[in-house]
């Protein structure tokens, strides 16, 4: 049932959107007196404003709700099979290396921690440029950990370490439809010795260029 | 057993620098510390007769290493010519041995296998069980666990656990092993790694988190069938630590998005009715685990700055921290699992950054540390509340571990590099049906 539910929604966004069209305009409004003229037509244009506006934002919920739809569907459809989780292949494609190397800088977290340190604020806002140049890349941020704790707690750990970078970017203008998060929790180290050297680099958001760069 | 495992505790926390076993089992490694002291000859041994034939004696190996691993009796293995006189048992010979009990395997009248307990001091049969011995392997060795279990049964009134299985996940796969070590095998997961896997009280569906491409979702899978379904809700975020409720009618989760972890329930009998128990922001909670009687969860949070136990009602209120700790200097604290006797939690905290099993009386809301050797994490109870298997690294790899915290006796159960996360099943339904 909750299955229906959640395969309702688009189609619940889609109703929404048809109920929501311009008003059609009142027949019965009498004809403004001239002073009103230029205030009716700049109202007019403001509510055209607000309308195109409102359309826009239909229009992106519209397509985030339709793209969730199809990630829950693959998402039920890859249980149907044994298959490994790799990371995604990146595609560099036409960008230029050092923006494809500024967007794939890595940021680290203090133990236990998923707030963006200071230092890593500007490794962030390196990358901002770049995705503002470049409007149809999407990238994927994901979230790892040190060894430390139990591997379903780093899990989660690592899900708030990746949020909390698309946050930033979010906030900093970038489109939350083009940032996906995904947790390897402590699945894959880059340095599987056990001391604070391999732990600090373990700690880490990866940022891999998932479709756009041409 | 209970009385047994209570009276150690109590003793225990009577003498509380009495924290290392006495070595006297002889296999009590060191770095295990159960805080139990274990007298050789208090408990009963139990002689296991020679038999003639090659089919009966594989039966007889089974038979006498799970009585052996249930850690109840002193198992002697008697030569023929002591403990046997013109096929059967020699009862003056075995007294003088020490013992008052005696299994015997005999041939039964249709092919079948009669499992006997032999009083010595009466010279008779004080419980026998007939077998139908499948054809060799798998099915056969599980017939012969299901018979000791019941011979455990006969002489301390609660059955054994040799009739159960473990999960665990290695190289990121699903696997499935006998208390005793043997029966591994692989059970085919959707995604890789899966982690967390949990079994349905009657033993038939299993839980897991699967990482496939694009999700973390939870899977209910069918064992026998193979099929499987997503916990509705579950395509988003990360999705862990399922665990059906004692009836196996829901199933609470922790499910974690970008503003946190938090615990729900899923109604898994009516297949409907996700319920959010509680409400985090920027940080867990994760790993709840049902008491016995299903109304009440211990869980991990994040709250207090690192993860430590909590516990709730079922219906999320009245939460509350539930180990001790000191903010700030306790080592996080994870992956709790409550007893069977409702008596004690299990569960991993870091001791100078390295993962050690504890157990915790919730009686006394007392912890005590039992182990000090290695990383060693993800405790799991068996049915009978007395044995835990858990990860360890004491081997040199980590490797799955079973420990019974009456004796202190401790032995290896896989010997498979990089074990992880193992979840011991409930008795199964075919034991009831055995019967």
């Amino acid at each position: 049932m909750m299955t229906r539910l959640w395969r309702a929604a688009p189609v619940l966004v889609l109703l929404a959107a048809a109920c929501g069209g311009p008003p059609a305009p009142a027949a019965t409004t009498p004809a403004p007196a001239p002073s009103d003229a230029l205030r009716a037509a700049a109202d007019s244009a403001a509510a055209a404003r607000r309308d195109s506006v409102a359309a826009a934002a239909r229009a992106d919920s519209l397509a985030r709700a339709e793209r969730e739809r199809v990630r829950a569907d693959s998402v039920r459809m890859a249980v149907q099979h044994i298959s490994s989780d790799t990371a995604p292949q990146a595609v560099a494609g036409g960008l230029a290396a050092a923006d494809s190397a500024l967007l794939a800088d890595a940021i680290h977290f203090d133990y236990n921690r998923a707030d963006i340190r200071a230092g890593d604020q500007a490794v962030l806002d390196r990358k901002l440029p770049v995705l503002a140049a470049h409007p149809r890349l999407e990238i994927q941020i994901a979230g790892n950990c040190d060894e430390r704790g139990s591997d379903e707690y780093n899990l989660a750990l690592g899900e708030r370490r990746a949020a909390a970078a698309k946050r930033y970017l979010v906030a900093h203008g970038v489109a939350a439809a083009r940032v996906a998060i995904v947790s390897y929790g402590k699945e894959h180290p880059l340095d599987p010795a056990h001391n604070e050297g391999a732990w600090t680099k373990n700690r880490r958001d990866d940022f891999v260029v998932t479709k756009g760069a041409r | 057993m209970r009385g047994g495992a209570l009276a150690a505790a109590a003793a225990m926390l009577a003498a509380p620098a009495v924290l290392r076993a006495q070595d006297s089992t002889g296999s009590a490694p060191v770095g295990v510390r159960v805080g139990i002291t274990y007298t050789p000859g208090t408990r009963p041994s139990v002689a296991v007769l020679p038999v003639a034939t090659a089919t009966l004696d594989s039966v007889r190996a089974v038979l006498q290493r799970d009585l052996d691993f249930s850690d109840r009796f002193e198992v002697l293995m008697p030569p023929a010519s002591v403990a046997m006189r013109g096929g059967a048992p020699n009862y003056p010979g075995l007294t003088a041995l020490g013992t008052d009990l005696a299994v015997a395997v005999v041939a039964g009248p249709a092919g079948d296998v009669d499992v006997q307990l032999h009083d010595v001091r009466t010279g008779s049969i004080r419980s026998h069980l007939s077998v139908t011995l499948p054809a060799g392997g798998e099915p056969l060795r599980q017939a012969v666990h299901r018979a000791a279990d019941e011979v455990v049964r006969w002489v301390t009134g609660s059955p054994g656990v040799a009739a159960t299985a473990i999960l665990f996940v290695s190289d990121g796969r699903l696997w499935r092993v006998d208390p005793d070590g043997q029966g591994l095998a692989n059970v085919p997961a959707a995604g890789r790694p899966t982690l967390s896997p949990a079994w349905s009280p009657d033993g038939r569906t299993i839980a897991y988190t699967a990482f496939v491409p694009g999700g973390r979702p939870l899977v209910l899978q069918d064992l026998a069938s193979g099929s499987r379904e997503v916990v509705p809700g579950t395509e988003y975020g990360v999705n862990i630590t399922p665990e059906f409720s004692p009836d196996g009618r829901r199933l609470a989760y922790a499910h974690g998005d970008e503003n946190g972890t938090d615990v729900y329930l899923y109604d898994v009998a009516r297949r409907c009715c996700v319920t959010r128990l509680t409400v985090g922001r920027y940080y867990d909670n994760l790993s709840p685990t049902w008491s016995p009687d299903g109304q009440r969860l211990a869980f991990v949070s994040s709250r207090p700055g690192s993860p430590q136990l909590y516990v709730m009602s079922a219906d999320g209120s009245g939460q509350e921290a539930l180990a001790p700790f000191d903010y700030g200097s306790t080592g996080q604290s994870n992956g709790p699992e409550w007893s069977p006797d409702g008596q004690a939690v299990a569960f991993h905290r870091e001791v100078g950054g390295v993962p050690q099993v504890f157990v915790m009386d919730l009686a006394t809301r007392t912890v005590r540390q039992l182990t000090g050797e290695g990383r060693n994490e993800d405790p799991t109870w068996a049915p009978d509340g007395r044995h835990l298997a858990f990860a360890s690294t004491r081997g040199g790899v980590r490797q799955l571990w079973i420990v019974d915290l009456e004796t202190g006796r401790l032995r290896p159960l896989v010997t498979t590099g990089g074990a992880r996360l193992p979840a011991w099943s409930p008795r199964r339904t075919f034991f009831s049906e055995a019967r």
